[in-house]
């Protein structure tokens, strides 16, 4: 299998702050990886330069053979890059239908003279996009809120909206950025059940962030590490657990030291 | 109590009205407004050839402001420059009526590129700002382009003949009115149910996402700009008619505040919302006027001196009441007694 995206030497700087240091990774096709490291670690910034909503300070991103420093942020969902945010990005006043719809836009070609007309393309066309949301409404089991306000949701419905808008791209790599933080065991679980069902039914990559570790050590193939803007290790979730670099991020060494004294 | 909504296709997902009541209510209005120019008197009938010009020119806002979330302060500018489109095309240079029209809705979309532009870069005041320094940057363009549209003696603008069909009496010319006006709420409707239309809401609720979703934001945004101005370009074309004379002082700025009224009062970012908030904007001083010289004479004659000054106060007034008590408008109103009628006597 190829790399799907290949990060080199990336790096972020924020005024004074250098937020993510030469930081290089690779996904390959049909992967889940994962980003962990303690907060401030850089991580969304990787993912908002992967993303485009930022532009690296230095280095390089080519994803499935294009680099992306070539490419229009907003063209970033056309060639197969879909995301979702950590603190909830939704159009809040929109129902579930219209959400998921949105995430359709790069998929759908009629402009504001064919709107205007709703008539052959544009409504051929509608009606395929809502079908396909219906697919997604399904895979996601969503059905009891499809036309519920999406700002009426708890929480944990929104992050499921918000990944259902994501699958709407029908992106090759899928970024999801702390799917599972604030939820309950139960909905925890539902979510690791969904990306093992995205990358083995819909084949699509997942590279995620996460702090929610037993999600990472079990559903993960590849584990990156990051601290300080900077990786520390990458590995199989079994390497990283016994990386003692990774223990001294997370514990501090004397901690970390003492983790490994005890396990040995 | 109606229960259950049971769609057998995709198709029946994606109409604009999917229920018979509504579209049988609404063919009963339009032939109710069909009929009223022979009905009404003169009077009445000018306030309804008012209400349905205004409506085509709130949908057009409606569009940036309502839809896209960019506040303009300055639609008064493309009212008048679509006045103006018109009747420098159809009194000055002799062309049919409609390629006036084309002209009025073309001539305050390329201007909107110009306003439009900075607008890329601005949000909010800065934005809004930008839109009233437009506005009178354009009225003094067209007081100093003499040679093009009098200057300050402006342009007489005959009623128009279109495929033979003159809309030279009252009755024919609101006639008109009505027909761009549903028009206008079709074109305003048919584009928020596609994809265009849900980009410009996507970038309103959250522009990071909205380009996440592959989104455009530069060439949306001036999308929000050219249709908005075409739409209301055409409302301003209606205009010039209606008062029979374009110059400058037959769109004076109170115009934009009373479009934004319109969208506050019948609530931001519905095509229904302003609709309903234009009957109540433009009968709101009348009505007053009425109550007010139900007491005395001398109100009324107040009424009739300071108009204008009263006007704006009033529309102040009903900005300030609505963000207070009903922040979603007339239609946030409408949607609370539809639920209330169809649950009753159950709460929800």
């Amino acid at each position: 299998m190829s790399a799907l995206l290949t990060v080199e030497n990336l790096s972020k700087r924020f005024g004074g702050l250098q937020a993510v240091a030469d930081v290089s990774l690779s996904v390959t096709a049909g992967e889940i990886c994962s980003v962990i490291g303690p907060n401030g670690a850089g991580k969304t910034t990787l993912f908002n330069m992967i993303s485009g909503v930022l532009r690296p300070s230095g280095g390089r991103i080519s994803f499935d053979g294009i680099d992306l420093a070539t490419v229009s942020p907003w063209r970033f969902a056309a060639i197969g890059i879909g995301r979702t945010f950590q603190n909830l990005a939704l159009f809040k006043h929109g129902t579930v239908v219209e959400n998921i719809l949105t995430g359709r836009h790069a998929h759908l070609r009629s402009t504001v003279l064919d709107a205007i007309i709703h008539f052959g393309r544009t409504r051929t066309e509608e009606i395929a996009a809502r079908r396909h949301v219906e697919r997604i409404i399904e895979f996601l089991e969503i059905e009891q809120i499809r036309d519920a306000v999406v700002g009426t949701l708890s929480y944990g419905q929104q992050k499921r909206v918000e990944l259902a808008r994501a699958l709407a791209c029908e992106p090759k790599l899928l970024l999801l950025d702390e799917m599972v933080s604030g939820m309950n065991q139960e909905e925890t679980e539902d979510i690791a059940r969904f990306v093992l069902d995205i990358r083995d039914e819909l084949g699509i990559t997942v590279l995620m962030i996460e702090h929610e570790m037993r999600i990472v050590m079990d559903i993960s193939d590849r584990v990156h590490v990051l601290n300080f803007g900077r990786k520390i290790a990458e590995g199989t979730p079994a390497e990283i657990r016994n990386s003692p670099a990774v223990a001294e991020a997370y514990l501090g060494r004397q901690r970390a030291d003492q983790a490994a004294g005890v396990s040995a | 109590m109606r229960t259950g909504d049971y769609k057998q296709s995709y198709g029946e997902l994606v109409t604009l009205i999917d229920s018979p009541p509504v579209w049988l209510w609404s063919t009963v209005l339009v032939l109710a407004l069909v009929v009223a120019p022979y009905v009404l008197n003169a009077y009445a009938l000018s306030f309804l050839t008012i209400i349905l010009i205004t409506v085509v020119g709130a949908l057009g806002l409606n569009i940036l402001t309502g839809y896209t979330g960019l506040i303009s302060l300055g639609h008064v500018g493309f009212l008048l420059t679509g006045a103006y489109g018109y009747a420098v095309l159809v009194s000055k240079y002799q062309l049919p009526p409609l390629v006036g029209f084309l002209g009025a809705g073309l001539v305050p979309a390329a201007a909107s590129l110009i306003v439009g532009a900075p607008s890329l870069r601005l949000k909010g005041l800065y934005l809004a700002i930008t839109t009233l320094a437009f506005s009178f940057i354009i009225n003094t363009v067209i007081l100093e382009m003499r040679w093009l549209t009098n200057g300050a003696r402006g342009i007489a603008v005959q009623r128009p003949e279109i495929f033979g069909v003159s809309f030279e009496s009252d009755a024919a010319f609101t006639h008109l009115c009505l027909a761009t006006a549903i028009l206008t709420l079709f074109a305003t409707l048919n584009i928020r149910r596609s994809r265009v239309g849900r980009a410009f809401v996507a970038i309103r609720d959250n522009d990071t996402a909205a380009r996440v979703m592959g989104i455009n934001l530069h060439a949306y945004k001036l999308l929000a700009f050219v249709t908005s101005a075409f739409i209301t370009g055409i409302a301003g074309a209606l205009y010039g008619i209606y008062l029979s004379f374009v110059n400058v002082e037959g769109f004076p700025f109170l115009l934009s505040i009373e479009a934004l009224a319109i969208l506050i009062v019948g609530g931001l970012g519905s095509a229904l919302g302003a609709v309903l908030g234009t009957v109540l904007i433009v009968l709101l001083p009348e009505a007053t006027r009425l109550v007010f010289s139900l007491f005395s004479a001398q109100m009324d004659a107040m009424f009739t001196t300071g108009a204008q000054e009263l006007k704006s106060m009033l529309y102040g007034l009903v900005i300030i009441l609505f963000l207070r008590f009903q922040p979603r408008g007339l239609v946030g109103v409408w949607h609370d007694l539809k639920r209330t009628w169809v649950n009753w006597p159950l709460r929800y």
